[in-house]
């Protein structure tokens, strides 16, 4: 056990080191690349990525142990005046940042193999973690619009990284059109709380709202104000119906931009809207004006069902993990939709920041599967992976793991943090969260036909043509492997981490 | 002293040590595993021999036993689930039967088996084995749960020993219809297993705790809280409830017993080989229904409509099945009707009160009757496996052991003083007529049993005629194939049993001249200890017997001599009048069939009163129907909903994959339009305009 101590020998502003390190390795990348701007030395450039944000993942993870920010050491750590705050969900979401980011940085080794511009990939890619991290601390409307932006201009650009690839531009380019008519959503939206409260730091709008600013006359401003954060909040998630640019953004992606977006952005979504609907919009206080956690059922409902219908039919395997993607927001926002006074709200949300977590390995791990494949060039859609495990059984046999285990199979994570978020809507026991427990239910039983055509296609199916798996890349192995074996982990391993998620989740309220 | 009692366990567990040297060792050992088995049934023959020396009382005072082995199921806040041993003179009888015949029938096999080369001997031995295990284990269970485990498990040994020659048209046909039939009354003794458990939270069988003690309690003193509970809960009264029970768990014993209506398996089992039909389908499994009867019989005593019941189903069988024996051409066709006949002596014998009756012509029956198929056994060697009496005839001086010991059998089976099925057959039917004096059903069932006597003792002597007798009828049979010591030693030691078991009950003598010779009967009655805290002594049972369920003796003109020599010199007339008859038509050099005669009758007979007929119909015409409907049913509404739901899923999700189109512009605005619609609904029901 790490002495306690160090939490009073450091500073407070170590609290952000993750953050820090994360920028300071995207500095340090371009760094990098104005010493030797020819991307001569690809293995240095993945290698300072990694580096920096394995450091930022240990550092976290180091932190959670100790329990920075968390009751135990004395409550959470707030910095500049209060615009940021470090505590227990900020460092949980951080860390999946920092993991996803790792081996999205060793998988990019490979797939970037050959390509100009990496320097200025891996420096977007730290950045916009940089960004979600912020995100996850952010404790002010101001800052949280900056955070936001700071993560989702690098994955403009990430998106369109492939510069010769219709569709990787043609993806960016819409990503960026849907993204500023969002953003513009959501600055509205701040512009029309901060109206009614005159305040932008995220407590001092409670206090303002619980203390009956908001008059009789502008409830209506206040309730549309409201509204639209959550849309642009619902942007970032990838949920119904901001949700236009995730298909074509996360097939036109690279494919290991597409797993970064699809777990860790959507990710930093999440926790800005925990963050920000918890702490600014308590329930008690905005419910005659707005009662969000309706919108989030509604939300979540449309979101589940549209995104796990539409995958079921899809013909390309990253479009239909995609479209899954969108299904996961919806299994996410159940936690954030039965906050309500009567649920054990700590153990809600705490489910969602699970499924979340163990998202961020089993998602990314496929996308990391998808670009694998794409590596290879062996094709798109689902006859193309026919017969794949006779050539690469392991990465097809981790696969199956993420598979299966986003479908809810125990084979993985995935099946305990559904469970979880199953038990959380038992424990709630209204009628929406009885709806919302079934429609998860539904949809993880359609999601497995998805799923399991994939791995019927690679383990069952025979090859379509002849082809000749060339060679297997050491780096995206690496992060496949080590995606599924963390995936698997999480099964006996769940109790750990979600003891550390509860408890984060329980200090917010 | 080290006690008997603790090697109880052990007296299944050899044979189940031996099943498995046989199935993994067994094709390299000499005699393919015949001789593991040997030396396992040799052993558990001893500690049984043991274990009744206990229970007798010589060996100290301990004369019954319970211990819970292993619990394989806690219950929390309910009851545990668990395997135990029961030894009290009914099992540890039982237990001497089992693993005598069993040992002699592995001793035989050698012969019947080994000596022809077939192949597959590991298996079969194996199979045999299981078979011991299983019926030990079942015998002295000490709750019904473990009971129906190995009831099940004997079950299984028999389909497979049936089948043994698979590749065969019939083996297995007749294994399957053995399996399906005792499984459909199977079906029944589990619904009463757990309705047994769910009224009073236990097997047991005996002892305060047991649940025909908790019935009996129910009944005739205060009821206990459980069984209040439940009765409340399906609404009857305790003896409406607890016939309903009986009767449920006699569904499987009607089935094992082979008992009218579920009988039509066993004639089809003696497809299996011989030492398999006289061990199982003979002397000891089929026996288990009989067994179970009388092992809850403090259950049965208090529902006198299931005595009733009991009692005519037994009557029935015993006359039906006789009446099909008298035509049938095949030797073990004789003896497998024999069979269900003489069972439906014992379920009269238990049906009426004549508890001890049953059990010792239980006794008797496992002896002659196993002695009866080792006989056919060997003539069938004799005869190269033609098993038609019409082939055979004048084997008297080729195979004298064989005749000699058959003959035995015979006298016994028929009901010829002094042999042991005289005394045990008269005293089921003495039972039967003084219980059915004073009651009309048992009278009748009596009536039926009585008939069947003549039957019997013709139908055992036109076998023994036409076999043995006259002169050969063909070449095998004028020059039959010698059989060896393995065949002959078993026979010798049934056929001195079968003359002289009977002596172990010799209740007329001892009613006529006052010597205290009923030996089983002062065994069954038991202990002090066995009444007052086991609960399964006669001496408990008795006053149930008179109060509850209503059966009291009467005798014609009011004296008990008078009516016993009545009724034994009745039963013992029609034996010698059928034994003339069948000597009259076929101890002749030539005989010719002579049931011809019978016209319409003898087909009737010979399709066994169409009874396969009619449950063929009822599986293919009533049940298949039924099964076409469920499967319609299955296939178009529920398949079809699940299809329809998936394909409505697909169409959908193809719509919803539209919206995709592909165009920024359109994106933009579905965004905006969706967030407008968010906007006004919320303001509406936020009353914000």
């Amino acid at each position: 056990m790490i002495p306690l101590q160090t939490q009073s020998t450091l500073p407070d502003w170590a609290a952000l080191a993750p953050t820090l390190l994360l920028g300071l390795t995207a500095l340090a990348l371009l760094l990098v690349d104005s010493i030797d701007p020819d991307d001569d030395s690809p293995g240095l450039l993945a290698g300072v990525a990694t580096l920096g944000s394995v450091l930022a993942m240990v550092v976290t993870g180091w932190y959670l142990v100790a329990g920075t920010g968390m009751p135990r050491t004395g409550g959470a750590i707030e910095l500049f005046n209060g615009q940021l705050v470090v505590d227990g969900m900020s460092l949980f979401f951080t860390f999946i940042f920092a993991s996803v980011t790792a081996l999205v940085s060793v998988a990019s080794y490979d797939y970037l193999a050959d390509r100009a511009h990496q320097a200025e990939y891996y420096a977007l890619v730290l950045l916009a973690a940089t960004g979600m991290t912020l995100m996850a601390s952010a404790n002010g409307l101001a800052t949280a619009f900056v955070a936001l932006e700071l993560s989702s201009l690098p994955s403009y650009g990430l998106v369109a990284f492939l510069k010769n690839n219709r569709g990787s531009v043609e993806a960016g380019l819409k990503y960026f059109l849907i993204g500023a008519v969002s953003s513009s959503v959501l600055v509205y939206g701040i512009s029309l709380v901060y109206a009614t409260t005159g305040v932008m730091k995220l407590p001092a709008i409670a206090t303002a709202l619980g203390g009956g600013v908001a008059g009789q006359g502008t409830l209506g401003v206040l309730g549309v104000g409201i509204l639209m954060v959550a849309g642009g909040f619902a942007f970032k998630t990838a949920s119904v119906p901001f949700h236009f640019w995730a298909p074509e953004a996360y097939e036109g992606a690279p494919a290991p931009i597409s797993g970064f977006l699809s777990s860790a952005s959507k990710a930093a979504g999440f926790v800005l809207a925990f963050r920000v609907f918890v702490t600014a919009f308590p329930l008690e206080v905005v419910a005659g004006t707005l009662d969000w956690t309706l919108a989030f059922t509604v939300l979540a409902l449309v979101t589940m069902t549209l995104g796990n219908f539409a995958a079921a039919t899809q013909e390309n395997v990253k479009r239909m993990l995609a479209y899954s993607s969108i299904g996961h927001a919806g299994y996410a926002l159940i936690g954030i939709a039965i906050v309500t006074g009567t649920a054990n709200q700590g153990y809600a949300l705490g489910a969602s920041m699970l499924h979340l977590f163990v998202y961020g390995f089993m998602n990314t791990g496929a996308f990391l599967f998808v670009a694998l494949v794409e590596y290879w060039g062996v094709g798109r859609t689902f006859e193309d992976y026919n017969g794949l495990a006779k050539q690469a059984p392991v990465a097809c046999f981790a696969m199956t793991i993420f598979l299966f285990s986003l479908a809810g199979l125990p084979i993985g994570g995935g099946a305990l943090s559904k469970w979880a978020l199953l038990s959380a809507t038992a424990s709630a026991a209204t009628l929406s969260a009885y709806l919302l427990a079934a429609a998860l239910i539904v949809n993880s039983a359609l999601s497995l036909f998805y799923y399991s055509r994939v791995v019927k296609a690679m383990w069952i199916e025979e090859p379509a043509g002849d082809f000749e798996v060339s060679s297997y890349p050491t780096g995206l192995y690496a992060a496949v492997v080590g995606a599924a074996i963390v995936t698997f982990l999480l099964l006996p391993a769940f109790g750990v981490v979600s003891g550390t998620a509860f408890d984060a989740a329980a200090a917010l309220f | 002293m080290v006690s008997a009692f603790e090697f109880v366990p052990a007296i299944a567990v050899l044979p189940l040590v031996s099943f498995v040297v046989a199935l993994t060792f067994g094709k390299w050992m000499p005699k393919k595993g015949a001789l593991a088995g040997i030396f396992a049934t040799a052993g558990s023959l001893l500690i049984s021999i043991w274990t009744a020396l206990t229970v007798a009382g010589f060996l100290g005072s301990e004369t019954a036993y319970h211990e819970e082995i292993w619990t394989f199921a806690t219950g929390i806040g309910t009851f545990d689930l668990h395997l135990g041993v029961f030894v009290d003179p009914l099992s540890s009888l039982m237990l001497l039967i089992v693993s005598l015949i069993s040992l002699l029938v592995f001793v035989f096999s050698l012969g019947y088996m080994n000596d022809e080369d077939e192949t597959g001997l590991p298996r079969y031995y194996a199979s045999l084995s299981l078979f011991s295990f299983s019926m030990l284990a079942f015998v002295f269970a000490d709750n019904i749960l473990m009971a129906f485990m190995f009831f099940e498990l004997v079950g299984l040994c028999s389909f497979l020993l049936i089948g043994f020659w698979f590749r065969e048209d019939a083996p297995p046909s007749a294994a399957k219809k053995a399996f399906l039939v005792t499984r459909f009354g199977d079906f029944f003794f589990l619904i009463g297993v757990v309705g047994i458990f769910a009224t009073f939270g236990t097997g047991l069988f005996a002892t305060e705790a047991g649940f025909p003690a908790m019935a009996e309690q129910a009944i005739t003193g205060e009821m206990p809280g459980p069984v209040s509970e439940f009765l409340s809960a399906v609404g009857m009264g305790a003896q409406q409830w607890f016939t309903i029970l009986g009767l449920l768990v006699l569904g499987g014993v009607v089935g094992k017993s082979a008992q009218f209506p579920l009988h039509t398996w066993l004639p089809d089992a003696m497809e299996g080989p011989t030492p398999v039909s006289a061990l199982i389908h003979a002397a000891t499994m089929v026996a288990a229904g009989v067994y179970l009867v009388a092992r809850m019989y403090g259950f049965y005593l208090l529902t006198p409509t299931t005595m009733a019941i009991i009692a005519l189903i037994g009557g029935f069988t015993a006359l039906f099945a006789a009446t099909m024996g008298v035509v049938k051409q095949e030797l073990k066709q004789v003896l497998a009707y024999s069979t269900i006949s003489q069972y439906g002596y014992m379920m009269l014998a238990l049906g009426s009160g004549g508890y001890v009756a049953a059990v010792f012509h239980l006794t008797t029956h496992a002896v002659f009757k196993a002695l009866l198929f080792l006989g056919a056994g060997s003539v069938i060697i004799a005869m190269h496996h033609n098993e038609n009496m019409w082939d055979m005839g004048g084997l008297k001086e080729k195979m004298p052991v064989t005749y000699w010991t058959f003959l035995s059998g015979s006298l016994a089976l028929a009901g010829i003083v002094p042999f042991a099925g005289f005394w045990s057959k008269d005293e089921v039917l003495y039972e039967a007529l003084i219980h059915g004096l004073g009651n009309p059903v048992l009278l009748v069932a009596w009536a039926m049993g009585l008939l069947a006597v003549f039957l019997t003792g013709f139908y055992t002597f036109r076998m023994v005629f036409l076999t043995f007798h006259g002169e050969p009828r063909s070449d095998t049979a004028e020059d039959p194939e010698s059989v060896r010591w393995n065949v002959k030693l078993p026979l010798g030691i049934l056929g001195v049993l079968a003359a002289t078991i009977g002596f172990i009950n010799m209740v007329p003598i001892k009613k006529l001249t006052g010597l205290k010779i009923d030996f089983l009967h002062k065994w069954l009655v038991g202990s002090e200890t066995l009444n007052a805290e086991f609960l399964t002594g006669l001496e408990h049972y008795e006053p149930i017997l008179k109060n509850v369920a209503g059966i009291e003796a009467s005798y014609i003109a009011g004296s008990e001599i008078t009516t016993l020599l009545l009724s034994a010199a009745l039963s013992l007339g029609l034996a010698l009048a059928g034994v003339g008859l069948a000597y009259r038509l076929y101890a002749v050099p030539e005989p010719v069939e002579h049931t011809k005669k019978l016209g319409g009758l003898r087909t009737l007979l010979m399709h066994n009163y169409y009874q396969d007929e009619y449950q063929v119909w009822l599986a293919e015409g009533v049940t298949l129907p039924l099964a076409r409907v469920a499967d319609t049913f299955d296939q178009g509404i529920i398949d079809g909903v699940v299809n329809g739901i998936s394909s409505v899923s697909l169409f959908s999700g193809d719509r919803v994959r539209r919206i995709q189109t592909g165009v920024v512009s359109n994106y933009a605005a579905l965004l905006t339009i969706g967030l407008a619609l968010l906007l006004i609904a919320f303001g509406i029901v936020g009353g914000w305009f």
